[in-house]
């Protein structure tokens, strides 16, 4: 029988080695597309700018987007945005971008935008792109969607540690609680469901001004939202939710210090890779490329 | 002594007007509460949410609740004329003990004065009171919305109620170097590990039938403070199997019953009758080994 994870597997490996090694679960289909160029090593993209928000802590729209640009070209080894694009998505896709609306730190209109630009510009029609979070099970274009691009900002979350793109998904079941038991373990389950499987093409990992812990019982404090001034982009979302929990432990650990390094209980991360086979959990499988700003980095 | 003290100087009126409300809804509680204060006045309707609803109004953060005896949750929001919102949530928590328990599990900032139990942080605002627990929140600038979150705060509390009595099995931890701002009651493995991470798994088997208090102590100099961890089980089958569990899923720890072992520099685990004790993250064996000593343990 396998050891359960405990806080002295954590501070003995440091950070995400842990959740990096298989828990000896059994793996079913795989539910995510991932090319095969990529199936050797995910590449993930960090990108940072320290004028993606200005003095105010408003979002420069026009910074954005030129992260998004940069970042995505690289991923794909594109010339340019556009190319990129063009590799994810074709004229005839219909593509839900699946969002954040949570009211205390939502997904960015300004990375909403910088997205819908470069899929119109690669071909897709406007009435074909679709903006969604709470109704995308019932979103005509979520419905009939044949590619999803799912963004969202990181934070820590009471139950599964970390929201980031696998629990951005929850909204494509009927039941969200359904999904909290065992510190939301299943969410990579999510990937499977019929609207979902095989369709998301990108994941971006808003890191502008994530969240690195929470209180009170609407688990948000804006004293624990940093400007990180980053998007983190790939196109296996187990290895960009790798990335963003890599960067909260380390925040965590920064300004909480050792014994709250980590946010209770990352599980459903390892186990999206290890039993879902959607993505790789494992940091010595996944190409970390940083781009950009690189002060206070801290991964 | 306190409480006490506090509950005899409420006004007559107030008490009056509880007597008539103990035992009902908290959703009574709305005409006693303010609708203005301090340039914010109360926005839409109000809500009240029950234990099945609660999922509509806390997205992600129920279960912590759920875990104590939560019975129902009165929300009031109020904005000023720049569009900031106040929420005032009110958490009937069915007993004193269970209140306490929503309060602590969660505490961290300086105390506010109010209610039985206190703090104040950035534009949070959190208290106990009797069997309720109180959470008030400010969504944008927390700086001048703080003198509104604590009349609002004060103007709650003689509403709510006289004082309660905190779980008995706070009385069974050692004082000496207690940090008392950081010790806490709860139920769930969920309000565990959200406060010190322990496993994946609930290895020590915790749920509604299991009390437990996670208490820090100044383990000298700038050293992260030492954990105590009471766990309180139904039975003595139930300890014993909590025990061999960590015992297990905790390596390398070996637990011996009633003399208790050591497990490695900064883990010492010892049940007594229905309790377990665990010390974490202690200096020194003997720092683990005197504080497991001088648990009072209460009578099963």
């Amino acid at each position: 029988m396998k050891q359960p994870l405990t806080r002295r597997d954590f501070l003995r490996e440091t950070t995400l080695a842990v959740l990096g090694t298989t828990v000896g679960l059994p793996r079913l289909a795989p539910a995510q597309t991932v090319p095969p160029a990529q199936t050797s090593k995910s590449r993930v993209v960090l990108i940072r700018h320290p004028e993606a928000l200005d003095e105010n802590s408003q979002f420069n729209g026009k910074i954005i987007q030129q992260m998004l640009d940069e970042a995505v070209a690289k991923l794909l080894d594109a010339p340019d945005a556009v190319a990129a694009f063009r590799q994810l998505v074709k004229p005839e896709d219909i593509v839900g971008i699946k969002s954040n609306v949570w009211s205390y730190l939502p997904t960015p209109p300004e990375v909403e935008k910088a997205i819908k630009s470069r899929l119109l510009d690669a071909g897709v029609k406007e009435e074909a792109i679709g903006l969604d979070d709470h109704t995308v099970r019932t979103n005509p274009i979520f419905v009939k969607s044949t590619a999803l691009i799912n963004v969202r900002p990181l934070r820590t979350h009471y139950l599964a540690g970390m929201s980031g793109c696998i629990k951005n998904y929850i909204m494509f079941d009927v039941s969200q609680p359904a999904h909290h038991p065992d510190s939301c373990a299943d969410l990579g389950s999510l990937f499977l469901l019929p609207q979902v499987k095989g369709k998301t093409r990108l994941n971006v990992l808003c890191v502008l001004t994530p969240q690195y812990y929470g209180r009170g019982p609407h688990n948000f404090n804006r004293r624990y939202v940093w400007n990180y001034n980053g998007l983190i982009v790939g196109r296996d979302p187990v290895a960009v939710d790798a990335i963003g929990l890599r960067l909260l432990m380390a925040k965590r650990r920064k300004e909480l210090g050792p014994a709250q390094e980590i946010p209770p209980v990352p599980k459903h991360i390892q186990i999206a890779d290890a039993k879902y086979g959607l993505g790789t959990s494992d940091m010595a499988k996944i190409e970390l490329i940083k781009l950009g700003w690189a002060e206070d980095i801290l991964i | 002594m306190l409480a006490v003290a506090k509950s005899m100087l409420l006004p007559i009126g107030a008490a009056l007007a509880f007597a008539a409300f103990v035992g009902g809804s908290v959703k009574d509680l709305g005409p006693r509460l303010p609708k203005e204060i301090a340039g914010w006045t109360s926005a839409g309707p109000d809500r009240v949410y029950d234990r099945k609803t609660i999922f509509d109004y806390l997205d992600g953060g129920a279960e912590v609740y759920l875990a104590f005896d939560l019975r129902e949750v009165f929300v009031r929001k109020f904005k000023n004329t720049a569009g900031t919102e106040i929420a005032l949530d009110i958490y009937d928590c069915g007993s004193p003990a269970e209140a306490f328990g929503a309060f602590t599990c969660d505490r961290q900032d300086p105390d506010a004065g109010i209610g039985q139990e206190s703090e104040y942080g950035s534009g949070l605002l959190r208290f106990w009171q009797g069997r309720y627990f109180v959470s008030i929140t400010a969504a944008g600038d927390e700086e001048k919305a703080e003198s509104a979150l604590r009349e609002l705060a004060k103007a709650v509390v003689p509403v709510l109620g006289p004082s309660g009595e905190p779980p008995a099995l706070v009385r069974a931890i050692p004082e000496s170097g207690l940090k008392k701002d950081r010790t806490c009651f709860f139920h769930s493995v969920i309000n565990l590990n959200n406060r010190f991470f322990v496993a994946a798994d609930n290895i020590l088997s915790l749920g509604p039938e299991t009390d437990c208090i996670l208490a820090e102590y100044d383990a000298g100099g700038k050293a992260d403070p030492a954990r105590l961890l009471l766990i309180h089980y139904p039975n003595e089958i139930g300890a014993q199997a909590a025990e061999a569990s960590f015992a297990k899923g905790y390596k390398p720890v070996a637990v011996a019953a009633g003399a208790g072992a050591n497990t490695g520099p900064r883990t010492l685990a010892r049940r007594r009758s229905n309790f377990l004790a665990i010390v974490f993250a202690a200096p020194s064996p003997e720092f683990a080994e005197r504080l497991l000593a001088a648990v009072n343990y209460p009578q099963p």
